[in-house]
């Protein structure tokens, strides 16, 4: 074929019209994409706007990474009103997904007072929303309590959208630590656990227990910090006056999928009957924190071998320290820590 | 007169989209667990089905036929991708509930489906008529499976709260899939009847105008 014969040829004049109309069409979104671009500031206006019912006079903060839960995308300081507005990003949802809410941490004379509103800006890869209702969310603001954190048990997970809750938690959790970072800004959780033993995997802020009048029973509700891949568990554990695990409940599953979810549900059960010695042993523990891996642990090894480990340091935390609270003088009258 | 009236009654009850040729079933289920949400959809398909009708209309000489479904599909993708950014710009409401499958619309079968059919081989005009009865059909259709299943399956109609019980499973796109089967069923029927009735009448006037002939 000469140049002559594919300048007439119809090949030619396929390609000319596909390419006149991805020209045209090229141009009109450039033009199109100039005209009607959404800068940040408008965004960031439109969720104030959503958060506030109007616009505020606000300044920025510096953000900085909060901690493995969540990330910290931008802060505001409200000057109208004094409270902070955090943009945050809660790790550990479905599918190891994040979700970013608008969270407004409310301050009044340097000290947090409570949760403004909760705002959920974008989600990655989600699929269970819509089963976080207004009433989740409200959640945040009718149930703070002065000074302690969220915690991610009862009353924040979210059934068929654990994961999802879970994420939006973290978000808040890591606002309200961001916030308390902040010169000036006092209010945060007491730390009663520091003076514990194997408190190096566990959240000890989000962690409380309470004591059962009736049996006299310690019951912890423990936040140990994912090992490796899986998010933070919380778990809710029983520990008899006699040191030993009567009863070991995952509240918030950190598992990377449904099936080692499932794997360390089994394995746990099996912490149940056991004391600090029978604990210890499954580790071979000694008097420094367990490392991970150890052929010690058995056939709990394969399967979820990490997820199983995270609720590991919950229980030795639980059964090593039952003794420290039921002596303790005054871990606070309430000796909740949430 | 009478063509328009075809087209119109066409796009809007005899070939609807989504009740007749069932087309566009994905931004259908996914969506018409909220009123507000699917009329959106709708109109955002009334928009985009016109606008790439009468663009292809208007191009159907000039792209040759070898390359017309690329072209098609660069034209409805660059019209959906405007609508993107005008939604976002001006309704971000709406943006944010349609979610994903604004995007989506690029593929819908209808749009696609009466460029290759109809704006292919019409004038612009009976192109853009189509697209608008086309569109409207849409519209209504999924207007009314969002209105049954928002106020069946959360107690509201466009977010206002109406009443305390509801059936969750209607919010949901295994029940937006029951009310769409249930709602195609009916649409049929009615039409059936009516078709039924015409042809009783047709019959009728038939029969009386071999009679007036016999005698």
């Amino acid at each position: 074929m000469t140049a002559k014969q594919f300048f007439k040829s119809n090949v030619f004049k396929c390609i000319i019209a596909l390419l006149c109309v991805l020209l045209v069409s090229g141009v009109f979104l450039t033009l199109m994409n100039a005209l009607m671009h959404v800068s940040d500031e408008e965004r960031l206006d439109r969720a104030i706007n959503k958060i506030y019912g109007k616009s505020v006079n606000k300044t920025a903060v510096a953000v900085a990474d909060y901690n493995s839960n969540a990330i910290i995308e931008d802060a505001y300081h409200i000057t109208d009103d004094g409270n902070y507005l955090i943009k945050s990003t809660g790790k550990g949802g479905f599918d190891n997904g994040t979700i970013t809410c608008w969270v407004v941490v409310e301050v009044k004379g340097g000290a947090i007072t409570g949760i403004g509103k909760v705002v959920v800006d974008s989600n990655k890869g989600q699929t269970q929303m819509a089963e976080l209702k207004d009433s989740f969310f409200n959640k945040f603001s009718t149930g703070y309590y002065e000074g302690i954190y969220y915690t991610t048990n009862d009353g924040f997970v979210v059934s068929n959208s654990t994961k999802s809750s879970a994420a939006v938690c973290n978000a808040v959790n890591g606002a309200l630590d961001f916030v308390l970072a902040q010169p000036g800004i006092s209010g945060g959780a007491v730390d009663i656990y520091t003076e514990f033993d194997y408190i190096d995997n566990i959240e000890t802020k989000l962690s409380s227990h309470v004591i059962d009048e009736q049996t006299g029973s310690v019951i912890f509700t423990v936040v140990s910090k994912g090992y490796g891949n899986p998010s933070n568990f919380t778990s809710e554990i029983t520990v008899s006056t006699a040191g030993i695990i009567t009863n070991f409940e995952i509240k918030v599953n950190g598992s990377t999928n449904d099936g080692y979810g499932a794997t360390v549900e089994s394995n746990v059960q099996k912490f149940v009957g056991k004391d600090l010695a029978g604990i210890k042993a499954l580790l071979n523990v000694g008097e420094e924190y367990p490392v991970y891996p150890n052929e010690n642990f058995g056939d709990m090894v394969s399967g979820a071998t990490e997820s199983t480990y995270t609720a590991y340091t919950a229980a030795l935390f639980a059964v090593a320290n039952y003794n420290k609270v039921l002596t303790a003088e005054t871990p606070g009258e309430g000796e909740e820590n949430e | 007169m009478n063509k328009f009236k075809k087209i119109t009654l066409d796009g809007l009850i005899f070939q609807n989209p989504t009740f007749m040729l069932v087309l566009g079933t994905c931004p259908t289920l996914g969506l018409i667990s909220s009123a507000f949400s699917s009329m959106g959809m709708g109109l955002t398909v009334l928009v985009i089905l016109t606008l790439s009708n009468v663009i292809i209309s208007l191009l159907r000489k000039v792209i040759p036929d070898a390359v017309r479904i690329p072209c098609y599909i660069v034209i409805i993708a660059t019209l959906v991708t405007f609508a993107r950014m005008f939604l976002d710009k001006f309704v971000p409401e709406l943006y944010e509930s349609l979610g994903g499958f604004l995007a989506l619309i690029v593929v819908n079968c209808i749009i696609l489906g009466r460029a290759e059919a109809f704006a292919n081989k019409h004038t612009v005009v009976e192109s853009a008529v189509d697209g608008i009865a086309n569109g409207l059909g849409f519209t209504l259709a999924l207007t009314v499976m969002g209105i049954i299943c928002e106020f069946l399956g959360k107690g509201s109609l466009f977010g206002y709260q109406i009443m305390n019980f509801s059936i969750d499973m209607l919010a949901k796109p295994a029940g937006a899939f029951l009310v769409y089967g249930i709602c195609i069923a009916v649409f049929v029927y009615v039409i059936d009847c009516f078709e039924r009735a015409r042809r009783v009448k047709v019959n009728k006037l038939a029969r009386e105008n071999l009679l007036k002939e016999a005698v």
